[in-house]
């Protein structure tokens, strides 16, 4: 798994010198915390390369699943947060609510919280993907539905209703877990919990893309017909790999509820969703390295661009889009493999 | 001198509320007008006193006139302008045009003090309002706390009134008015008169009747007249709401149309075919400016037929632009054209927004403000009225244009096999490039049609698309028959879920039976039937 | 071992195929030809139920198979090799061979297999039949068009299905690839059934070692040895008669 420069480069960098960094003072602790929060959002990434990357499926509801699993954890919160005799959330109090909805009532628990911020998108995912790929629906259509779906279920959260805080969202939060958001060490100890996460998605997802299991889904991206001749059923792959995506992105909205402090259901509109595709397209998609550095390239990139000329990010994204899709179709590393090759040739030619 | 004193006078009557018996009972009305002309400060407000407790019918054009700020004068004679009108009119002794082209004329600016003396008076002044639909609401609102003194007041001034709306609208004031005067005899009447001819604005003098009255036989009479209009009501919600749907249903199919040629032709999912209705739109937009900056007032109506045409250009020619650089590379390629459209779209947003700022509207002419008044209380919108007749129109011509001409053949020939097509000497990137601009001007004159019914945005453009391309995705690819068919059930039943559930709930249960509908029929209402490969 | 009766499809009002009876008998390698356009392909997409007839009845070990999905059909023991060869290009030629290797295929098993000794012989020895020991570790999607037709042959091998379908098997060979092709497919008939669709004489001459069936225009013209059908004067007029017609149409 070393074999690669750049993982080192990689560990060396996050895992050694940030630390370094922040402990010597010379690196601000909301510089480690942003980072945080794209190695979080490079989570999702993975869950999209899963999907998209391999299995050539576009599902525009990744942004949706990171989002559930944010929202879980945003109720846990939520609820831990609330101050002493309060039994409601502020915002249930204001809609005249009297009792906590059933659904709030396990998230007043971590373990539970846990696993159903992860279980509910899985859930869903399954129900979603068994519906849609039972009756062979894929590509451009499958793209489509999961639009319209990602749309209704934005609209949903959106209510005041629904009780999930309306378009305001999850917020206000001082604690987590007993400990003080607003104190550096335990920024310090998010930004490294979410490092190492991303770490161990990362030797999941490698395993998995390396298994039989993971060749599979290649094979299907490929030529589903040829699956389905040799006996494979492809709808049953299709919904497992739409569910540990969903899984997979899911963990990452989790991680990235304690750092930012708000989930809002803007963050799973349709255009979430494709931006997320854009960050694997332009790493290299069908890579799960490139998954990885395309979402800190461009999540980078956003923030410098929104601070330094706020006006020109659309530009600059929407020609990301076209050049990626136009002349990077491996994306960056699709590219520096490329060249590394031109130049071994080169080589191998001058000796 | 004499005329200070005279106020003074009328100060202390007005202070010491001997003022209405002891007012000059008799200033002739030509003096009036002169005074407000001249605005004689000395008189104006005893002049005023004196108008609004005299109450003249005669000199109400002329109230009006200085209640709405256009009150104008030449050689001492008190004339007036209606908005939308050139023409002037004379307020007094009788309103009638008056050519007063080339004479100078003088707007005559009276301070809000003065006006507002004639506060008590609008009620009465706007039933000859100038404008139908103020006259119209000001006979309703005759309809409450008024008695039947004021009938003979309200008869004499229907007597020159010619509009059928407004007639309606008066008569239902009088029978309000005889509902509530507790006359059995009056309400007997003004039931008989009501039966006659249901009409869904009685309802609340009716159920007031009902409430107050001890007459069983009235009561019963009343209630019926209530249970029908109840149930008029019901109907004429549906038909509003079907209308509204199928005028939804017609922006949805010029949007689709263009989606759904477009991807039959090519496999291209184009995101960014929202964003030419947006341009459409701002081109409408930017032509109104023009219009306003450099044309005469009176041509300004014209600017939207302009428009029309110009939008679908000027769409046509950035969808023509958009193909050349992006989506040439990526026909067959629908996932890919889906991203690299995106980007596009992103891009086109935020140059409208840069160049127009966030968020601006276009005036509807005034043709087609205002509508068609089918029955009482459903009024068909003339701009909706237009946006189907629209549709329709350019319905027809894609049809003949793609079924009946050679360009159309060419199109369909590509659409089935690009490759076979192009060895048969057609010219596919042509026909490309001309599809994409056929289909890009379709969008573009929806956008300058959705002018007529909301603001433009820069962003307007991606309400529309999710819903375009589910009414692709659902009539089945590259089917015109099956677009029409799926937009204008998509858009009615969007209206009509609105209508039960509130809007998002509507939506939501929209998208869900879309959702089972393509299990059922994965390939949308049409598609193509053959022996063709998967991969 | 397949029984087809009144087999009927059309597309659109076109009638495509219009079959009264067809059988293949257990361990019969049996050629299909016809000219473009006869419905041989569209037979086997019914067979292996990838498309759906008006009406007819195929049946397999006495299994009816119409109104069955692919994955069942091929789980009976149809193995199908497309015209144009259809395998995973993305993945090498040795994970391809993995994939099609027969054993459970469900989500599971995939998910938690490991690779057994014995799995990885079977392998060995399918490459070595096809010629592919060198290639494994090359990206199918690289190989050259008769490579790629060798690899889905051994695909279908691994599957070690009843009844093989391979629709031309040899187009774009060379005659030495097509001749080792065709001592693969009559070594493959020992074991399996196989129904070929060719259209090289040359290469059915090779392999048509027993029956050769002739279908023109959705319908079975004739049914027999090589050396009867290629005498059948029907034949000649419908198959390479089409030939001669335009040929003689050109001379005068």
């Amino acid at each position: 798994m070393f074999k690669n420069n750049i993982y080192i480069i990689f560990i060396l960098l996050f895992g050694l010198i940030f630390p370094i960094g922040y402990f010597t003072g010379l690196i601000p602790i909301n510089t480690l915390t942003l980072w945080g929060r794209y190695f979080c959002l490079a989570i999702a990434a993975l869950g999209v390369d899963l999907i998209w990357g391999y299995t050539g499926i576009l599902s525009m509801t990744q942004a949706l699943f990171f989002c559930m699993g944010a929202y879980g954890m945003g109720m846990y919160m939520t609820l831990s947060n609330l101050p002493k005799g309060q039994l409601l959330p502020s915002f249930m109090i204001w809609n005249q609510v009297e009792e906590l909805p059933f659904f709030w009532v396990p998230f007043d628990n971590f373990s539970y919280a846990l696993v159903l911020s992860i279980l509910v998108p899985g859930v869903f995912a399954g129900i979603l993907g068994y519906f849609i790929f039972r009756k062979r629906i894929k590509g451009v259509y499958f793209a489509i539905i999961t639009q319209a779906i990602a749309l209704a279920m934005f609209l949903l959260f959106s209510r005041n209703e629904t009780m999930l805080g309306g378009t305001n969202g999850l917020t206000d939060f001082k604690f987590f877990l007993g400990f003080d958001l607003r104190d550096n060490a335990v920024k310090f100890g998010l930004y490294a919990l979410s490092l190492i996460s991303l770490g161990l998605i990362y030797w999941y997802c490698h395993n998995l893309v390396n298994s039989k299991f993971g060749k599979s889904l290649v094979a299907i991206r490929d030529s589903e017909s040829r699956m389905r001749f040799t006996k494979y059923k492809v709808a049953h792959y299709n919904v497992a790999i739409f569910m540990i995506g969903a899984m997979v992105a899911a963990v990452g909205g989790m991680l990235y509820m304690p750092q930012t402090g708000i989930i809002t259901p803007g963050r799973m509109d349709v255009q979430a969703s494709i931006e997320m595709i854009i960050w694997v397209a332009l790493g290299g998609r069908g890579r799960l390295k490139g998954a990885v550095i395309g979402t800190l390239v461009l999540n980078l990139m956003y923030s410098v661009f929104t601070t330094l000329l706020p006006s020109s990010w659309l530009y600059i994204l929407g020609g990301l889009f076209v050049v990626t899709v136009l002349y990077l179709p491996k994306g960056v590393v699709g590219l520096v493999d490329q060249i590394k090759e031109k130049l071994n040739g080169m080589f191998a030619k001058t000796a | 001198m004499k005329n200070k004193i005279s106020f003074f006078v009328t100060f202390i009557m007005l202070v010491t509320g001997w003022a209405k018996e002891v007012l000059p009972n008799n200033i002739p009305l030509d003096t009036c007008v002169q005074v407000i002309l001249q605005k004689d400060v000395a008189r104006i407000k005893e002049v005023a006193n004196y108008i609004v407790a005299n109450d003249d019918v005669a000199i109400y054009p002329l109230i009006s006139a200085i209640i709405d700020k256009r009150l104008y004068s030449y050689n001492d004679r008190a004339v007036t302008k209606f908005p939308g009108d050139s023409l002037y009119y004379s307020v007094y002794p009788v309103l009638k045009s008056v050519d007063l082209s080339g004479l100078k004329i003088k707007e005559v600016k009276l301070a809000r003090s003065v006006r507002n003396q004639f506060n008590s008076l609008v009620k009465k002044v706007n039933l000859i309002h100038p404008n139908p639909s103020i006259r119209e609401m000001s006979f309703r609102s005759f309809k409450t706390g008024s008695s039947l003194s004021d009938i003979a007041f309200l008869e004499s001034i229907i007597k020159n009134e010619k509009n059928k709306d407004v007639l309606l609208a008066a008569e239902e004031a009088i029978y309000s008015i005889w509902l509530s005067s507790g006359d059995v005899a009056l309400q007997n009447k003004a039931l008989t008169e009501i039966e006659k001819e249901v009409n869904v604005y009685m309802l609340e003098s009716l159920t007031e009747y009902v409430k107050s009255t001890t007459n069983i036989g009235g009561k019963e009479r009343a209630e019926n007249i209530i249970d029908d209009i109840k149930s008029r009501e019901k109907t004429i919600n549906i038909i509003q709401n079907l209308f509204s749907g199928i005028s939804l249903g017609s922006v949805l199919l010029l949007v689709a149309l263009g989606l759904s040629i477009i991807y039959g032709l090519g496999g291209v999912i184009n995101m960014s075919h929202g964003e030419f209705v947006m341009i459409g739109a701002y081109t409408a937009f930017s032509i109104q400016q023009f219009f306003i900056a450099f044309l005469p007032e009176s041509l300004f109506d014209f600017f939207f037929w302009v428009s029309l045409p110009f939008s679908f250009i000027v769409s046509g020619l950035f969808g023509l632009l958009v193909e050349k650089l992006v989506i040439r590379f990526l026909y067959n390629r629908p996932l890919e054209s889906l991203l690299g459209t995106w980007g596009v779209s992103l891009i086109l947003i935020q140059l409208a927004r840069t160049i127009f700022g966030d968020v601006t509207a276009v005036k509807s002419p005034e043709i087609l403000s205002g509508g068609i008044n089918v029955a009482a209380g459903l009024i068909l919108p003339f701009n909706r009225l237009f946006i189907i007749g629209l549709t329709v129109v350019m319905v027809l011509l894609t049809y003949f244009m793609f079924f009946k001409s050679k360009l159309g053949l060419k199109i369909r020939a590509v659409t089935q096999n690009r490759n076979m097509s192009a060895s048969l000497g057609v010219s596919v990137k042509r026909i490309d490039s001309l599809t994409f601009f056929l289909g890009s001007g379709l969008a573009g004159v929806a956008g300058c049609a959705m002018t007529l019914i909301g603001n433009v945005v820069p962003n307007m453009g991606q309400t529309y698309i999710v819903d375009s391309f589910l009414v692709v995705v659902v009539g089945g690819v590259g089917k015109l028959i099956g677009t029409i068919i799926s937009a204008m059930g998509i858009g009615v039943l969007s209206k009509v879920f609105e209508f039960f559930y509130e809007a998002v709930y509507g939506k939501v249960i929209l998208l869900l039976i879309i959702f089972f509908f393509l299990q059922y029929k994965p390939k949308g209402l049409f598609s193509d039937k053959g022996r063709h490969s998967d991969d | 071992m397949l029984e087809v009766k009144d087999l009927k499809v059309s597309f659109g009002g076109l009638t495509a195929l219009n079959l009264d009876a067809f059988s293949v008998t257990k361990n019969e390698l049996r050629v299909i030809i016809g000219p473009n356009g006869a419905g041989k392909s569209t037979f086997m997409d019914i067979v292996c139920g990838k498309t759906k007839p008006q009406q007819g009845s195929v049946k397999f070990k006495g299994l009816e198979l119409l109104g069955k999905k692919e994955v069942e059909i091929a789980k009976l023991g149809v193995g199908r090799k497309f015209q144009k060869p259809s395998i995973f290009s993305g993945l090498t030629v040795y994970d391809n061979l993995l994939l099609g290797l027969d054993g459970p295929k469900d989500v599971f098993t995939s998910y938690f297999y490991k690779l057994a000794s014995y799995d990885k012989n079977r392998i060995m020895e399918v490459a070595e039949k096809v010629g592919l020991v060198n290639d494994l570790n090359m990206i199918a999607g690289s190989l050259s068009h008769g490579k790629k037709q060798w690899l889905e042959i051994a695909i279908v091998m691994l599957q070690d299905s009843e009844l093989m379908l391979i629709d031309e098997p040899a187009a774009g060979m060379s005659d030495v690839e097509a001749e080792k092709t065709g001592n693969l497919l009559c070594d493959l008939s020992k074991k399996h059934s196989v129904i070929v669709i060719e259209h090289d004489m040359k290469f059915v001459e090779q392999i048509a070692i027993e029956k050769v069936s002739v279908l023109v225009r959705g319908q079975m013209l004739t049914e027999g040895t090589f050396q009867e059908v290629r005498n059948n004067q029907e034949v000649i007029d419908c198959y390479l008669g089409s030939a001669n017609s335009a040929q003689q149409k050109a001379h005068s």
